[in-house]
């Protein structure tokens, strides 16, 4: 019930959302170097890409603030940044003591970010952070999601698969893929109990009991190489997909029971970021390695590029609010 | 004052340096040549912030300085740190000599343009002393000024803790990037700068007291103005012609010990134009006096591991032996530090080392994603690519830098065993030995042991325990290739002075008891020409006439110049009846002697 009332107002939300990006023009960079055009970046009505802020080398995750989404905020090398005014105008938010963020989550009351010495939650927008890895014997934390049916449980991928904590991240359980470091996680918005697992080696995990248990199907993809993305078709239960390294993208139709390689027309089968289309069925963006970001209205069927000409995205997210 | 002495220079310059047996130009004299190197650069071009930099400090032609740095901020800043911190010596040099429009457009460009802050402990120091320096310079102004988004106060505090956790960090648990003969200036450069610019009293006594620290990190382990092994990065043109570094212009600048660069690092330069630090005579002392061969120990940590290791930092254990012939040096071995380690060598004095490549050194090739993910957070499909655009022989089966897990390594004064264990089914199942087109005679002896001379001075024995063939070396020299998965290499080293030849000498390491095991791990047991029993396997603890080396005691600094226990924020610097103390503690230095 509760799942129910946040999909209801989510969902005429993003069917007025802009598609955003974080992505580096990386190829000849090494620290130092001049850089292209790297960051954030925004779809244009007319599908071109609007840059926005900063060019920054690394920037691996995106949210924004569901009490204002004009407010996005990135997880990137330098720390968190806050993104005002629909991402343009941006503050440093962390400090000197944490570094290379990977992941960040915000929800009404709180942010939480991963990063490559574990998770920190604030509840005061930024001012101050609690350290949440405590209890993890390995800090570094690529994913980190929080149940949005209920705040106090938080998942975790990090080196050891995949973490979960019912008390806000107090205390924390492993729950399975324990043997493959884990790239990123995503919780199904249609039942909140279906969570899907990228991991590096073990193709995909899927927990169907709110992340307490992750298995890998029996026609997992991805094994023996690396998933980096997984994602959830809002506009169908049953679709979901992974993005990866040779696999490329492979699409689900049966809820996880079998999947199919969606990779023809696309320059090459590495994929570093996926997301369904929240306003358009069938839907699908890829981000090919050094390429393009591809679109696909057919599930993958058939692709075309659709910009971001040799950049890598990590991560891409429908934010509510247009293009202005 | 600085126009009279600039005038005296001419006598000195830069690019013919007087040779090392000749007394070399004072102090001041050899900074400033560094520093008119900049300044009147010949072309072609112009040497950029460096030439406007050394200009301002000169008080030279401050209109053609204003738009030269108008021209290059309006091109786009790029650089991350490596662009913040000319820019800010070039702030703190302005002085009233800027242009109200260049000074401007230097002030603007800290809020147009956000700079990474990086991945290595040297970039974070560069950014964070530039960050510092630059809101102490412009107080009071607020977060929409600053391309963080916090106001001047916020930068500098957030600048201060970093800085201050880093100090106490380096004098409790060692450097993490130790004894590059190239990283040391992104070092000192900052340093100098918070030396001469920081107001804070604390903060400048601190970066003054830790230019002292570092320099005297570097004086014990210099030959010649050479910096000797083993190093946490050095690139490969430097690790093989060990003159060719940033290393080689501060040994001359400080100490006027060997050759400086043909055109002088920036770097140095930025050193030179900040603080422009003269070490104490303790320290020159030490980099200088070579008169007694001595053991130096020094405990540094790795880079940060990100993954797979339960502790951010682990420990590494230096010895360096010192002669005024020669030096070896080696840390235990392992993966330390990512891509560019160097565990190990012999380094053997000569007159001029430009483009001498006096150096004996082996490695087990090894490349891993397992690695490069220990160290940096990226995901692994692109990341040895990604490591090769830059770092080219990474990922080579006929590389000689770089560590390996499975080298391990045993130095007791000038003998040093390196022991290979490599699994099966390892990309690259070999070793690797350097040996230099410069070694002056090689003798393969049928008892296993390969002699030759280094230089004039050294004589060196070296016994793969495996056999062997040669590979050509692109540049001269060639590689010794021994393809067994359990394998090493002992060497024992010795002044030429020490023996009649080196045929007296091949006879008396024939002579030294030797057992050697090759498996299950590869184990040695020997006595040294020194006379020492060493017993060491792959693996284990070594000893030394039986008793069990403690690395649980290694100091920080320990030998006759340097005393540092770990943990202790102290450092001792000694030679003869001088002695000047650290405490970072207090903040206190104290000098004693004569």
């Amino acid at each position: 019930m509760k799942s129910g009332l946040l999909l209801l107002t989510a969902l005429p939300l993003l069917a007025q959302s802009s598609l955003y990006v974080v992505a580096g023009a990386a190829k000849e960079y090494v620290v130092g170097a001049k850089l292209a055009a790297s960051g954030l970046f925004r779809q244009t009505p007319t599908n071109t890409w609007e840059h926005l802020g900063y060019t920054v080398p690394f920037m691996f995750g995106l949210d924004y603030d569901p009490n204002d989404p004009s407010i996005v905020y990135m997880a990137a090398g330098n720390g968190l940044i806050r993104g005002a005014n629909g991402g343009k105008d941006w503050t440093l938010v962390t400090g000197s003591d944490i570094t290379e963020l990977r992941d960040l989550v915000v929800t009404p009351t709180a942010i939480y970010i991963a990063h490559s010495r574990g998770i920190r939650v604030s509840k005061d927008r930024g001012k101050t952070w609690t350290e949440l890895s405590g209890k993890l014997r390995r800090k570094f934390t690529e994913a980190l999601r929080v149940d949005r049916t209920n705040p106090s449980v938080l998942l975790a991928g990090g080196e050891e698969g995949v973490f979960r904590s019912e008390d806000g991240g107090q205390t924390w359980k492993p729950s399975g893929a324990g043997s493959y470091q884990i790239a990123h996680l995503e919780q199904s918005p249609h039942d909140p109990a279906t969570w899907l697992a990228a991991t590096q080696g073990g193709g995909v995990y899927i927990s169907r009991d709110g992340g307490k248990t992750f298995e890998s199907p029996s026609e997992a993809p991805g094994v023996g190489r690396n998933l980096y993305d997984v994602a959830f078709d809002p506009t169908n239960p049953n679709r979901m997909a992974v993005g990866g390294w040779g696999p490329g993208v492979t699409v689900s139709e049966d809820g996880g029971k079998t999947w199919a390689a969606r990779n023809v027309g696309l320059p090459r089968p590495d994929v570093s970021a996926i997301i369904f289309d929240p306003a358009h069925s069938g839907r699908i963006y890829a981000s090919v390695h050094e390429e393009a970001i591809f679109v696909s209205d057919d599930v993958g069927k058939s692709w075309k590029p659709s910009g971001m000409e040799g950049r890598v995205g990590n991560r891409m997210k429908f934010i509510p609010g247009g293009s202005k | 004052m600085k126009r009279i002495i600039f005038l005296i220079l001419a006598g000195f310059p830069l690019a013919a340096p007087p040779v090392a047996a000749q007394t070399p130009p004072p102090f001041e004299a050899r900074k400033l040549a560094m520093i008119d190197a900049y300044a009147h650069y010949p072309g072609p071009g112009d040497a950029g912030f460096g030439q406007i930099a050394a200009r301002l400090w000169k008080h030279e032609d401050p209109s053609w300085c204003s738009q030269k740095l108008e021209q290059l901020l309006a091109a786009g800043p790029s650089g991350d740190m490596f662009w913040m911190y000319p820019v800010t010596a070039i702030a703190h040099l302005d002085q009233g000599q800027l242009t109200p429009s260049a000074r401007k457009a230097l002030r603007s460009a800290w809020k147009t343009y956000m700079p990474y802050r990086g991945d290595t402990e040297n970039h974070f120091l560069l950014y964070y002393t530039s960050l510092y320096l630059m809101s102490q310079l412009y107080p009071n102004e607020p977060g929409s000024t600053w391309y963080t988004g916090k106001s001047s106060e916020e930068n500098l505090e957030e600048a201060r803790q970093w800085i201050e956790g880093w100090v106490k960090l380096t004098t409790t648990r060692g450097q993490g990037e130790y004894d590059s003969p190239h990283y040391m200036g992104v070092y000192l450069l900052p340093l100098s700068y918070l030396s001469a610019w920081a107001k804070d009293p604390a903060m400048k006594k601190r970066a003054t007291m830790m230019l002292d620290y570092l320099i005297a990190d570097y004086a014990p382990e210099n030959l010649d103005g050479l910096y000797v092994g083993a190093h946490a990065r050095v690139y490969e043109d430097q690790l093989v012609e060990k003159w060719k570094g940033v290393s080689s212009d501060f040994g001359y600048l400080w100490f006027g010990v060997g050759r400086p660069m043909p055109f002088p690092n920036n770097y140095t330069l930025y050193y030179a134009v900040a603080s422009g630090y003269e070490p104490p005579e303790v320290l020159k002392r030490i980099a200088t006096d070579r008169t007694k061969p001595y053991t130096h120990l020094e405990r540094k940590r790795t880079r940060n591991r990100w993954r797979f290791n339960d502790d951010l930092h682990g420990p590494v254990y230096k010895t360096t032996y010192v002669r005024k012939e020669y030096a070896v040096s080696s840390d235990q071995g392992g993966i330390l530090q990512p891509i560019q380690e160097h565990s190990w060598d012999v380094t053997w004095s000569v007159p001029d080392p430009r483009g001498i490549h006096n150096t004996l050194f082996f490695t087990h090739p090894f490349s891993s994603v397992h690695e490069l993910q220990t160290y940096f957070v990226f995901g692994p499909d692109s990341a040895i690519e990604g490591v090769v655009r830059s770092k080219k022989t990474y990922d080579s089966p006929d590389k000689i830098l770089g560590g390996s897990p499975y080298e391990k390594i045993f130095q007791d004064e000038d003998t040093l065993l390196a022991l290979y264990s490599i699994p099966p089914g390892a990309r690259f199942p070999h070793i690797n030995g350097f040996f230099s087109k410069d070694i002056g005679e090689i003798l393969e002896d049928p008892s296993g042991w390969i002699f030759l001379r280094g230089g004039a001075s050294t004589y060196i024995a070296c016994r793969p325990l495996q056999p062997y063939s040669w590979k050509p070396i692109a540049g001269g020299g060639k590689r010794l290739f021994s393809p067994y998965l359990n394998n090493g290499v002992i060497v024992q080293v010795a002044a030429v002075s020490e023996f009649q030849n080196l045929e007296a000498f091949a006879t008396a390491i024939r002579r030294l008891p030797l057992e050697v095991r090759l498996d299950p791990v590869p184990s040695v047991r020997m006595r040294s020409l020194r006379g020492r029993q060493l017993e060491f396997t792959w693996g284990q603890s070594p000893s030394i006439n039986t008793r069990a080396v403690n690395y649980e005691k290694w100091p920080l600094f320990g030998g006759p110049f340097l005393d540092a226990a770990v943990d202790s924020e102290k450092l001792v610097i000694r030679h003869a009846n001088m002695r000047r103390a650290l405490d970072f503690r207090n903040l206190i230095s104290t000098d004693s002697g004569q």
